[in-house]
């Protein structure tokens, strides 16, 4: 499977992240979308026309769209990830994709503007990205009541991944996570997942990895 | 208060591969400028209707609201044919340009912010090195500043021991020169110019001269951002915001001796635009 | 000398919103904290800055029972000192080096703070518990007037979905206050999940435009 990937993009680091909690091998094909546009140029609007990317190409299957990548990847290699007999799971499913598209809007067009000189109106991005944050920090409180950190269903699944990176990439955007103590808990689970990748501006957990200093002493 | 002093420095202001015929307004030292580029008359740069001196190199623009009483410094070893030039872009960063510098200039951070790429937590340790600020030149340099590094550069294969030298040529600006993976007896050069736009917010312009037969561009590019961007989120979570020049604010080490250098020089020279003097 | 505000415990965290092992980025009214949980579970707070280069504290990771930050991995004990700057493994670190640990208690499932150990106690809500807090742009008057109560020291008592609530109001930065919600110890569930909707709905007519006036 071959990736058309932007170290900066969040959506294709969704893709990267989940290939790598599920170990699919990902060929990755470097796309110069900042300061090169290469995504808005003639080989690229070939393969897909909307100009954007992550763009997964396997054998004959072109996707352009990072939910239906995710869906693809699970499919293929992580059913669990994916709800598919429960109505009200894959409703759910369905609800918090669609979600991610506000905060992709929201939350990354505020970042593409106070990183990367994008146009935009950046107090109505700011204010939408909050009103997001907020709804999925109620939601992720009600969760946790129940027991659960994962925002659908009680494991980790392509939901988190679609939301999670806008989420955790908020303050490039200007727009402070701090005061949202569910959402920090629901990052801090994800980042702990088995094969969790970072992306830049992402860190990982390192009290993760044993210590050192107390390694030396032993 | 604008310090006057930095007025006088070169300052980058766009890639010369991007520059606009309808003028893209930003700012420099906290005032207003917007910067041409034209087909037939080369770039230009005006504030408040002033025309302002301008120096096309290293790919970029640049330029100066003051009167520069000498050249853009030049990087000799960048000249080499064989190099790649790769203009990273602008990444816009809410601190002081200053601290930009200032964190560029650093190794003791690669194991907790670059992990497993320019360090590990396994080897975090900073041996001496030798720092002076080279009056004759009036710069900072750091040399034979050596670190363990599990993937130093695109063209690392594995672990290796880098060797860095740092050289502040300007207020805002940084040059490394570091061990070159395929070419042993030469030096990757990655310099950082920073645009200063208030004091509390820079545009950073990456530029590198390297040598990368096997590397695309774009692969460069993106290690480089990935590098730059792991940078950004603590740049914007120190506090204060403003480099403070007061040494009782912050607690050096001998690992720090290249920015205690870039302060003193800062300090002398009176290049305090993103500084903070007092402890506040 | 101590300020009078100095020596008085301020609600900075819901317990629960910090587990063993974590650091969070809290305020009191003198500025930013890092509150942390070491693994055993013990509760500590210090000045969300590291003395090296000033990187926020709350940025940065726990490890047993010590806390480090994320920039350059110093590393700090539960009386603030610095244990180990990576960069120079041999270096005893000079006992001058300290982030500033913090009074810091839990009561009632909420971390309490101080910049000094105040004298008496946190107040007592008996049978209440918290569970959950959230920021509201707007004055305390205007929560206050939100929920058609009164503000009396830093507290609201009022009702929220037919259920008393006890709201500890903080005021942090100006037009912005952090508060924690109280709800009845032995309030249900579905109850609480309510409860967690009716308070969206209070922050909103709170941050209404206009409301303030």
């Amino acid at each position: 499977m071959k990736l058309y990937d932007y170290v900066l993009s969040p959506s294709c680091y969704k893709v990267r992240l989940l290939g790598s909690l599920l170990d699919v091998p990902l060929e990755l094909l470097p796309v110069d979308f900042h300061p090169g546009r290469e995504h808005k140029m003639p080989e690229l609007l070939a393969l897909n026309p909307a100009g954007s990317i992550p763009i997964l190409v396997d054998e004959h299957l072109v996707l352009t769209e990072s939910a239906a990548i995710l869906a693809y990847l699970a499919a293929h290699h992580g059913p669990n990830w994916l709800a598919v007999n429960d109505p009200a799971a894959i409703g759910q499913q369905q609800q918090w994709l669609a979600f991610s598209h506000r905060l992709t809007r929201a939350l990354g067009g505020a970042r593409l503007v106070e990183m990367l000189h994008f146009d935009g109106d950046l107090a109505t991005l700011q204010v939408d990205g909050v009103t997001a944050l907020r709804e999925l920090e109620a939601a992720l409180f009600a969760k946790r009541l129940h027991g659960s950190t994962f925002i659908a269903g009680d494991t980790p699944t392509i939901a988190d991944i679609a939301c999670f990176p806008y989420v955790a990439l908020a303050p490039d955007g200007s727009i402070s996570l701090d005061p949202y103590p569910s959402i920090r808990i629901w990052m801090r689970a994800i980042r702990a997942l088995p094969g969790f990748i970072e992306m830049p501006g992402i860190h990982r957990l390192h009290e993760l990895a044993p210590d050192p200093f107390t390694e030396a002493s032993k | 208060m604008t310090a006057t002093a930095m007025r006088d420095a070169w300052y980058p202001v766009g890639l010369l591969s991007d520059l606009q015929a309808e003028g893209k307004e930003t700012l420099l030292l906290g005032e207003p400028i917007t910067v041409f580029g034209f087909e037939t008359s080369g770039p230009k740069v005006e504030c408040n209707g002033r025309s302002l001196p301008v120096f096309a190199r290293f790919g970029h623009l640049w330029t100066s609201l003051g009167s520069p009483n000498k050249d853009l410094f030049t990087i000799p070893e960048a000249d080499h044919p064989d190099r790649t030039l790769v203009d990273v872009g602008v990444v816009r960063v809410k601190c002081s340009p200053l601290r930009a510098v200032e964190n560029f200039l650093d190794v003791a951070h690669f194991p907790f912010v670059h992990t497993d790429i320019l360090g590990a937590e396994s080897h975090p340790e900073v041996s001496e090195y030798k720092v002076e600020i080279r009056d004759d030149v009036d710069e900072v340099w750091a040399t034979k500043v050596e670190f363990f590094q599990p993937q130093a550069a695109k063209s690392a294969g594995g672990g290796i021991t880098t060797e860095y030298m740092y050289r502040v040529p300007a207020p805002t600006c940084s040059v490394l020169y570091k061990t070159c993976p395929p070419r042993p007896r030469e030096w990757d050069v990655i310099a950082l110019f920073v645009q200063p736009l208030t004091e509390d917010l820079c545009d950073v312009w990456p530029w590198m001269a390297l040598f990368d037969d096997e590397s695309s561009t774009t692969e460069l590019i993106h290690f480089q951002q990935l590098i730059f961007l792991q940078d950004r989120s603590i740049l914007e979570n120190q506090i204060p915001k403003r480099l403070p020049l007061d040494p009782a604010m912050e607690t050096p080490t001998r690992a720090d001796l290249t920015s205690i250098a870039y302060r003193r020089w800062l300090k002398r020279h009176n290049y305090t635009f993103g500084a903070q003097l007092v402890a506040g | 000398m101590v300020a009078e505000t100095d020596a008085r415990w301020v609600p900075v965290a819901v317990s629960a919103d910090i587990p063993d092992g974590t650091v969070v980025p809290a305020r009191l009214p003198t500025g930013p904290i890092a509150v942390w949980r070491s693994d055993s579970g013990r509760i500590y707070a210090n000045g969300d800055r590291c003395p090296h280069r000033g990187m926020r504290l709350s940025h940065g990771f726990v490890r047993g029972e010590s806390l480090s930050c994320i920039y350059h991995g110093w590393r700090f004990g539960s009386d603030g000192a610095c244990q180990k700057i990576p960069a120079h493994p041999a270096v005893v670190p000079p006992k001058t080096i300290n982030c500033g640990a913090l009074p810091a208690i839990e009561a009632l499932g909420i971390v309490w703070a101080a910049v000094q150990t105040p004298t008496e106690a946190p107040p007592d809500f008996e049978s209440y518990e918290a569970v959950r807090s959230l920021v509201i742009a707007a004055t305390p008057d205007a929560v206050a007037r939100a929920c058609d109560a009164e503000l009396n020291a830093d507290t609201i008592k009022t009702q929220c979905d037919g259920h008393d609530v006890v709201l500890l109001v903080t005021a942090t930065v100006p037009e912005e206050v952090f508060v924690i919600v109280l709800v009845d110890k032995k309030l249900n569930l579905s109850d609480r999940i309510a409860f967690s909707t009716g308070l969206e709905a209070l922050r909103r007519t709170a941050e209404a435009k206009g409301y303030a006036a």
